[in-house]
Order: structure tokens, then C-alpha cells, then sequence
């Protein structure tokens, strides 16, 4: 044990925080400025405006009290928009996938990765901060489009929000920043695995692709296929809606949808199958406490964070296994 | 002056033919007298007190006319008989020969006029001639307006809850139609219903001789203390009262509620924990609630306790506090829902409170995420130990 721990300790000398915030901060100043962030900003915001725009001429007519009204913001829809939320969905993966799938193998085509690990840099700081810069710029747009919804909201609503409301949609801002995070790890991953940035983002569009639109059919056939429904048993159906929900859950799409509907709509009791005999006596419509919330989406939420810190354990260890010449 | 004379010998010159006419007839006599009084009805019966006018017919069957002068013999004290004519009053009737003329004679009873048959004789006096025709007028006693009551059960026994019912009649014993007013005098509590025929009534109809069946209906809008209340029934008609006194015999009752020591009706409840919510019971009613049983309905997989799950008794206007030691399922969401929770006393009705309990979900399993999260970044810090380079 004392042989291992010091062989540890001879294979790493120095911190491996050294430049990593010099990294960081070049890194956002690139994208910040990149022709691509400012499209996809502009995008963003276009569909923020607009959307939440539409939930406001609608909320105006239609809702008289709601004691959640910031929140509908978000969640309204408006023939033909869909919601806020629903846009938010596939932007926020297409906005992380973008900011990372050139990360590592594009240093590589510019053949500036010697330079720069010619510097007084260790490669943990220059993925670190590769991957820190890219989730705070994808921070720091969220916010702004969070502050922007809540503005609007400000402005035409006419009412300020509840401390409840800008909790919960605090909150929810933080599920999409992971939920951009955890695709933003991936296309870090394939831009370390792909020498080609176009392969990398390809692989990264097509695994968003197969989450987004097959994992959910594809779920339902394992779960038919490994519990079929022989006899009929009501044990039987329950035990396949539920492997197929579980299956389900694998998709980060499926954990960020399920988090936004108990976040923003507070009267959601539980996410996944309730039976008939679990809501005996409960009162519908009642709304859950930010706690309760919370505590409902735990594990979704934390899956997400921890999804994303494992995909970029994964990319880091390749990265440090790669093999980097000039 | 010379207008008086003039008149005074007229008088003399009327007088004198006066005298002659007679002269000539004093002597025939003949069979039918000269003069006549009549009326087509010398016997009439009367209502007591009333007023009565009878229409006579003087005939003057001489060849002279008369001025007969009218009077009434017979008058008893306190009565007055007039004689009307022309719309006037009047003393004497000028008559033309073989004519007759037509004359009202009013009899005006005394107040204090008694029952009985009452005669007079007309008198009728002219110049050497006299008719008498005697009337009759019969006075009928009268019956007075009577009001008679009854009841065929006075006395009803039943807890505050109850209607009490009588059943009772009202009888016109009169001989006038009249308008009955019902009236109740009852205690302070008490509400007190004339229905007739279904209907409220306050006051009715009742036509001579005849009865009519109401429904008295005692109510009672407030929680009063057993006992017997008296509850007096009047019906008044004009001079005509009569009065009937029931009596409702009110026994006591236990009347429970549930309420919280605050009146809030909600607690928490961690799922599959035990937690304690104080329930009283107090007893609002008249007697004392024995025996009273502590039940719930709750969700499936719920448990609820009472401790103590019996209580022996709760006197009248007493409170007691009762622990319900309530449970959610293992599996329960978090929410909001209804507990019911009811007191039974001993023979009597049962009284429940809804309680909104809050189920909240342990955090157990949030500190699970976190230790996943915790495992991740362990990951990532092994990963930067074991491969870091130089």
C-alpha cells in the first residue's frame, strides 16, 4: 500500500490547477467573440423573446389567479410555439455541442496544442478549463435569458414574483445549465476522442438525435421484450411500465423534462407510475413545497451533475492517455 | 195686523167645516171604522240590540180627511219610538178622505236591551176618531263569539333535534264568521310554526260553528338545558280568546365536535414516520357524551392511533385532547391529504374534522444524490491523481 501510494505520488508533482483560470478566461474571451456563440445567442434569444412573449398574450387573457404566474411564463404555450421549456430542450444541447465539440481536436488542427502545453499549463488545466470556460459561458447565457424572462415577465405581468417563484425558477436554471453541461461534456469527450471536429460534432448531434427522438420508442420495446406481459397480471404491466420508465430515464432529455415539470409546476406530486391506491385521500391540486419539489427531483438533478462530472472524468483520463506531438 | 187676522179667521172657517163634517158622519157608524192604522207585519223578530222600523199604513175611510196625530203606548223605559215621514220626524199625518198615507215608526232598543218579546200599540187620534194597532217585537238572545281550543297531545317529549308536533283544533263556537290571530308565548330559544294545511299561518279564516285543524311546530334554534318548557298557544278572534298550554319535554343530548387545540386543522408528516397531532373533542351539548369512540378514515397503508383511543365520558361543555398518532404509508407522495377523523359517542351521532396532512417525503434520499455526485468528483480526483502528468 505505502509502495502504491508513493509510486502515486512520484507520478504527479506540482498542482494541477497551475494557468488553469488563465485557460479559462482566454477560452470565454474566444467564445464570447466567436461568430458561432453570437448566431446561437441571437437564436436563443429570438426564441426566449418570442415565446415568452406569446405565454404573456396568453396568460393576460386566460389566467385570472394563479399563485404561480412567473412561472407559467416558462411552461405556457401559444398555438403555433411551443414553450419556453420545450425550446429550451433542444437549444441547450445544440448550444453546448457547439461550444465544445472543436475544443481539443480544433487545437490540434491549428497545431497549437504543443504551444500552448509548452507554457507552465498542465493538460488537467487545459481541460479543466476548457470545459469550465465552455459550461460558464453557457452559464452565463442561461442567466441572461433567465434574467430576460423574468424582466418581460416584470414588465407585462404588472406583479413582482414570489421569493416561492424566483426559487423554483432559480432552480431550474441551474437543471439547464447541467443539462447543457452534460452535453457539453460529450462533445469535450468526442473532441478528444475524433480527430476531426466535424466527426466530433456529428457523433455529438447523432447520440442527442437517438435521445431525443429513438430512446423513447426503443425503451418501450426492452422494456416489452424484457418483461413481456404473459398473463395478463396486473404485477406484470406495472413491472414493464416501470422498467420502461427507468430505461427512459437514461436519456438526459427525458431527466431534464421530468425536472422542469416538477419545478415549474408545483401541484406535480410524483414523476413516475402512481397507483390509484397512492392518492387515495390526497388532496389534488395542492401545491407542493419547494422542499417537496426538490426532493422529487433529487435524483434527476444529481444524476444530470453527476453524468456530467463522469463524462468528463472519462474524456480526461483519454486525453491524458493521448499521445500529443507537434 | 192684518195678516193675523186673516189668519185667525181662516183657522176659525176650518174649524168650523171641521165640526160640520163630523156632525154629518158622527151619525152613519157605518161597519168599517174611519180611521185605520196597519202594518203587513205586526210581529217581527229581531237581533238583540238592533235597531227596528215598521212600516205602517194609515186609512182614512171617512169623507173628510184627518190629521191624525201618531203615538206610542206601551213604551218601556229607556226605548224610543219614532215616527219618520217625508224623512222627517213627525207627530201627526194628514190623511184624505178614502186615502191613505204611509208612516215608519222607529223602535230604538236601550243598550242593555234583555231578550224577550216587547209590545206597543200605535195610537192613531184624529178629529172624533182613534186607531189602535198593537206590534210585536221579539228580541232573540244572541250567541256570543266563543273560541274553543284543543289539543290531543299536550305534552310531547324529544331531544333538541325534534319537531314537536300538536295536533290541535280550533273550534268556532259563535255564531259569527271570524278572523282568528295565533299567538305563542314560548321560552327563549324556542321557535313556535302555525301550519295549516301545510301552510304558515299566523292568522285564519274560521266561519261560524265550525273547527279547523293546526299543526303547532316547536323548533328549538339553540342548544337549551333538559327540561320541561311550558309554551302557551292563544288565538284571539275579536272579543273571543281561547288559550291552550303545551308543554315540550326536552331531553338532553351530547353534541360532539373535532377540532385542533388552534383551530388549524393541518399538520405534517414525514412518509412512513410516526408523527402526533393534538385532536379535541368537546362536547357542546346538553348531557354528557359516554363512551366516546376515536375513529379515522385515512389513505390505504395509513396508520392512525388515538391515544387514548376511548374516552369514558365528556360532561356537558368539557373539552378533552386526544394524541392521533398518524402514519403515512412507506410509500406515500409528497402532498397534501384528507384525514378524517371522527367521535362516536355512546347511542348518539357521530362527529368528524377533515385534517389536511401534509406528507412530506424524508430527505434520506437526498443525501443518497449527493453522495452520488460526491462519487463522481471522487472519480475525477482519482483520474487526475492516477493520470496526471508532469
Amino acid at each position: 500500500m505505502a509502495l502504491r501510494l508513493k509510486q502515486i505520488r512520484r507520478a504527479r508533482e506540482g498542482s494541477p490547477w497551475t494557468g488553469l483560470w488563465a485557460v479559462v478566461a482566454k477560452e470565454m474571451a474566444d467564445h464570447l467573440t466567436s461568430v458561432r456563440m453570437r448566431i446561437l445567442e441571437v437564436l436563443i434569444a429570438l426564441t426566449a423573446f418570442g415565446t415568452v412573449y406569446a405565454a404573456i398574450l396568453r396568460l393576460r387573457s386566460t389566467v385570472g389567479q394563479d399563485p404561480f404566474l412567473f412561472l407559467r411564463l416558462f411552461t405556457t404555450e401559444r398555438e403555433p410555439l411551443p414553450a419556453f421549456v420545450g425550446f429550451l430542450g433542444f437549444l441547450v444541447p445544440l448550444v453546448a455541442i457547439a461550444l465544445g465539440f472543436d475544443a481539443i481536436n480544433g487545437e490540434f488542427n491549428r497545431r497549437t496544442i504543443s504551444r500552448v502545453l509548452a507554457q507552465p499549463i498542465y493538460r488537467d488545466a487545459l481541460l479543466f478549463g476548457k470545459f469550465l470556460a465552455g459550461f460558464f459561458t453557457l452559464a452565463l447565457v442561461l442567466t441572461t435569458i433567465w434574467l430576460l424572462v423574468m424582466g418581460l415577465g416584470l414588465l407585462t405581468l404588472g406583479v413582482p414574483p414570489r421569493g416561492e417563484e424566483v426559487m423554483r425558477s432559480l432552480w431550474f436554471l441551474v437543471a439547464t445549465i447541467f443539462y447543457g453541461g452534460i452535453w457539453l461534456a460529450l462533445a469535450l469527450l468526442f473532441s478528444i476522442v475524433f480527430r476531426q471536429p466535424a466527426s466530433a460534432a456529428l457523433a455529438s448531434i447523432a447520440v442527442w438525435l437517438f435521445f431525443t427522438a429513438f430512446w423513447g420508442m426503443i425503451a418501450d420495446v426492452l422494456a416489452q421484450v424484457l418483461r413481456p406481459v404473459r398473463f395478463g397480471f396486473p404485477q406484470e404491466v406495472l413491472a414493464q411500465a416501470q422498467l420502461g420508465l427507468a430505461l427512459t430515464r437514461l436519456s438526459p432529455n427525458a431527466l431534464y423534462s421530468e425536472i422542469t415539470l416538477a419545478l415549474l409546476h408545483p401541484t406535480v406530486r410524483a414523476l413516475g407510475l402512481l397507483l390509484p391506491i397512492q392518492l387515495q385521500g390526497a388532496i389534488l391540486g395542492t401545491p407542493l413545497p419547494l422542499r417537496q419539489s426538490l426532493l422529487l427531483i433529487w435524483p434527476q438533478l444529481t444524476g444530470l451533475i453527476a453524468a456530467t462530472i463522469l463524462l468528463f472524468a472519462l474524456g480526461y483520463v483519454l486525453f491524458q492517455r493521448q499521445e500529443i506531438r507537434a | 195686523m192684518r195678516r193675523v187676522w186673516a189668519i185667525i179667521l181662516l183657522a176659525t172657517l176650518l174649524l168650523l167645516t171641521q165640526t160640520q163634517v163630523l156632525a154629518q158622519e158622527g151619525q152613519p157608524e157605518s161597519s168599517s171604522p174611519d180611521l185605520v192604522i196597519f202594518t203587513r207585519y205586526p210581529a217581527r223578530v229581531a237581533e238583540l240590540g238592533r235597531t227596528v222600523t215598521f212600516n205602517l199604513t194609515l186609512r182614512n175611510n171617512s169623507s173628510s180627511p184627518q190629521v191624525v196625530r201618531l203615538e206610542v203606548e206601551n213604551v218601556p223605559e229607556g226605548w224610543t219610538a219614532t215616527f219618520r215621514g217625508g224623512g222627517d220626524v213627525i207627530q201627526a199625518v194628514y190623511v184624505e178622505p178614502d186615502n191613505h198615507a204611509t208612516v215608519s215608526l222607529r223602535l230604538e232598543p236601550p243598550e242593555d236591551v234583555a231578550a224577550g218579546t216587547y209590545r206597543f200599540v200605535v195610537v192613531g187620534r184624529g178629529e172624533g176618531v182613534k186607531a189602535e194597532f198593537p206590534i210585536e217585537l221579539t228580541y232573540k238572545e244572541k250567541l256570543p263569539p266563543k273560541l274553543k281550543m284543543e289539543v290531543r297531545l299536550p305534552t310531547l317529549k324529544g331531544t333538541p333535534n325534534t319537531t314537536f308536533r300538536y295536533d290541535v283544533t280550533l273550534k268556532n263556537e259563535g255564531d259569527e264568521d271570524m278572523t282568528v290571530n295565533l299567538v305563542a308565548e314560548a321560552p327563549k330559544g324556542f321557535l313556535v310554526k302555525f301550519k295549516s294545511i301545510g301552510k304558515e299561518v299566523t292568522s285564519l279564516p274560521l266561519k261560524a260553528n265550525s273547527s279547523e285543524h293546526i299543526d303547532v311546530e316547536v323548533e328549538l334554534f339553540t342548544e337549551v338545558p333538559a327540561g320541561t318548557y311550558p309554551i302557551t298557544v292563544r288565538a284571539e278572534g275579536g272579543e273571543a280568546q281561547a288559550s291552550l298550554t303545551l308543554t315540550a319535554e326536552v331531553t338532553g343530548r351530547p353534541r360532539l365536535s373535532v377540532t385542533a387545540p388552534d383551530g388549524r386543522l393541518s399538520g405534517q408528516a414525514y412518509a412512513g414516520r410516526e408523527s402526533s397531532l393534538k385532536v379535541i373533542v368537546q362536547n357542546n351539548g346538553t348531557a354528557p357524551a359516554l363512551n366516546v369512540e376515536l375513529s379515522a378514515s385515512e389513505p390505504s397503508g395509513w396508520s392512525v392511533e388515538f391515544e387514548p383511543s376511548k374516552i369514558t365520558e365528556i360532561p356537558p361543555g368539557k373539552q378533552v385532547e386526544v394524541t392521533a398518532k398518524i402514519r403515512p404509508a412507506e410509500k406515500a407522495v409528497a402532498g397534501d391529504y384528507i384525514v378524517t377523523i371522527r367521535a362516536k359517542p355512546e347511542g348518539g351521532a357521530s362527529e368528524s374534522a377533515d385534517f389536511r396532512i401534509t406528507v412530506l417525503t424524508s430527505t434520506l434520499w437526498g443525501v443518497v444524490g449527493v453522495g452520488i455526485i460526491a462519487v463522481a468528483v471522487g472519480v475525477v480526483a482519482l483520474a487526475v491523481i492516477r493520470f496526471g502528468r508532469r
